[in-house]
């Protein structure tokens, strides 16, 4: 709502004369620096200096809870490089990555679609569309565990009555992998939604008036209105659920933690975690998060140099 | 003779059809749910599942509160969601406050560096933070959570009513000051209330984002006395043989809060993700 105002509105300037009403002792711009100080602590301090002590982390040799400190110089990093099970950790990161925001993004922008039709109950099914994504994650993941448990769940009972993957088990070894990557497909594609629908709204209808007059059919006023619309949009969306979900931990670990089946979802968050707080290797750690990081800025980076066009944005 | 238009008509039931298929997708879990926690286990561990059943009770509600420690991480959940939103709204108000209303350098610079910091996840960071909690003595701590949860809300936030700040217009509270307000009166009476949905959409967001957090609680939390839902119940769901219909009580009772104010801000949540995430 804020943003359909217009910008004057925004720039209009601070005028002293009238504020200056109050006596006052202070310059305007150190009451501006006061007001926004602590936001700027907290941030500095919660986030960005953790970031920084992760890297003086990652050099040395730290547990989680003796007092041992010492300097290794690359050491972490170069036992992390030497680690099998660090790639087998990004492998599958980029599986669950990859496989997650796909299918968020493909059911994500059909639903978006469809619910920018006008239909009876429209209203009501959106409020419905947007559930899964406000349900707790822990609640998430308990209840997709009694949906799909293997002797009283709906689930495979529903699959089993008409005829298709009767024998699955959905949280063993060669399956736990897809059924994460679904569950989480189920509660982070209303994210999705939000965004292209709030977009879809905006777009101008003489736009497709105009194609329908050329005789573009429905595909082709897809392919050449809407997605073009959604350009921007999706750019965003798609950069923010792969940082979140590159970064997933909840889901993963809620679903199967440190158990067994767990090795098969063991991606580079998990692992990281399970490094520090399991094998109590603080450096070791925050080389894991570092890396992660880096990748990160890198792939922000590529992505931008890739998609983004200067008229875009 | 009517003429119908076949192609209308097919399409008419596709969209029907699909739309059906997001309520049943979307909603049916959900249903399931609650189903699940009002049914005697009888009626829940049955091989084919009942759809249909006439037996109801709230058994697994009273067990739940009764018999296991969920109420103590619901208390301990809405202290410190709570204390966190009154937190962060404080803190988000003055610094959108000064940004929008004073002239200072490099106050776009440090509003775009905050928002940045919005797309750090938490596992990016719980090593260090573990650790300099830990020598804060804010570990095992409320405290320690509703720092944490303040701080992963205030890029946002401040974003947020920064954009809703900078659509009221100086006159107001220059009226109100000419009126004789003190300025921490005018912004209190006059601008606050005209940011008002932008305030009750940064509540919401930081309700969730403590609400739901499972990481920062499982790192920071050791004392039962002191866990937060989501790791009570994780905890309690790893504890036992599953009751299966006390863990969907459990699921109904955390989801509601979530629920409620995500249906009371739908609004004014898509209108920050239009003025936030998409035009910036």
């Amino acid at each position: 709502m804020a943003a359909v105002l217009p910008d004057q509105v925004l720039a209009v300037p601070v005028r002293r004369r009238a504020l200056s009403t109050q006596p006052r002792r202070l310059p305007e711009s150190t009451w501006g620096y006061l007001l926004i100080l602590p936001a700027v602590l907290l941030v500095l301090g919660l986030i960005l200096y953790p970031v920084v002590y992760s890297g003086w982390l990652s050099f040395h040799n730290k547990h989680a809870y003796l007092p041992i400190e010492t300097f290794i110089g690359f050491s972490n990093f170069a036992n992390m490089f030497g680690d099998g099970e660090f790639w087998r950790s990004i492998e599958l990161g980029a599986i669950y990555g990859i496989g997650s925001v796909g299918l968020q993004i493909v059911v994500g922008v059909s639903a978006a679609l469809l619910l920018n039709e006008t239909f009876i109950g429209r209203t009501f099914i959106r409020g419905v569309a947007l559930f899964p994504y406000m349900v707790p994650t822990v609640v998430v993941v308990i209840l997709m565990k009694w949906i799909l448990n293997d002797a009283y769940g709906v689930l495979p009972y529903i699959l089993k009555t008409i005829g298709i993957g009767e024998d699955i088990l959905w949280l063993d070894t060669t399956h736990v992998m897809l059924t994460v990557i679904l569950i989480s497909t189920w509660t982070f594609f209303p994210f999705v939604v939000i965004g292209t629908l709030a977009r879809l709204q905006t777009i101008d209808p003489e736009l497709y008036a105009a194609a329908k007059v050329d005789g573009a059919g429905v595909v082709r006023r897809f392919i050449h209105v809407t997605l073009p619309q959604l350009r921007n949009v999706l750019f965003v969306v798609i950069l923010l659920r792969f940082m979140f979900m590159f970064t997933k931990f909840d889901v993963i670990w809620l679903l199967n933690g440190s158990s067994g089946v767990g090795y098969y979802t063991r991606t580079l968050p998990i692992y990281t975690y399970i490094k520090t707080f399991g094998q109590l290797q603080v450096g070791a750690g925050a080389a894991m998060s570092m890396f992660m990081f880096l990748m990160l800025v890198c792939f922000a980076m590529v992505y931008f140099r890739v998609f983004r066009r200067d008229e875009d944005i | 003779m009517i003429d119908i238009d076949w192609r209308q008509v097919f399409s008419q039931i596709a969209l029907y059809f699909g739309a059906a298929l997001i309520a049943l997708v979307c909603g049916f879990p959900l249903l399931w749910m609650v189903l699940t926690s009002v049914r005697p286990d009888r009626d829940i561990l049955t091989a084919t599942p009942k759809f249909w059943s006439f037996d109801y009770h709230w058994q697994h509600y009273v067990n739940l509160f009764d018999l296991t420690d969920f109420h103590i991480y619901f208390v301990n959940s809405i202290t410190v969601a709570g204390s966190a939103t009154l937190f962060t709204i404080f803190v988000a108000t003055l610094a959108a406050y000064g940004i929008t209303r004073f002239r200072f350098g490099g106050r776009n610079a440090i509003a775009a560096g905050m928002l940045f910091t919005y797309m750090f996840a938490p596992i990016l960071i719980i090593v260090p933070f573990y650790i300099l909690m830990r020598s804060a003595g804010l570990v095992n701590s409320k405290l320690g959570l509703v720092f944490a949860y303040t701080t992963f809300s205030l890029p946002f936030s401040m974003w947020l009513l920064r954009a809703f700040f900078q659509s009221i217009p100086l006159d107001l509270e220059e009226a109100a000051m000419t009126d004789g307000a003190s300025r921490p009166k005018a912004v209190a009476l006059v601008i606050v209330p005209l940011a008002l949905p932008g305030v009750i959409a940064v509540s919401i967001f930081t309700f969730i984002v403590a609400w739901n957090d499972y990481l920062f609680a499982r790192v920071l939390i050791n004392d039962n006395e002191l866990k937060t839902l989501p790791i009570g119940m994780d905890d309690l769901y790893n504890a036992t043989v599953t009751d299966w219909g006390m863990m969907m009580a459990g699921g109904v009772v955390i989801t509601i809060p979530a629920l409620v104010f995500f249906i009371l801000v739908q609004r004014y949540l898509i209108a920050g993700w239009g003025a936030g995430a998409v035009k910036g």
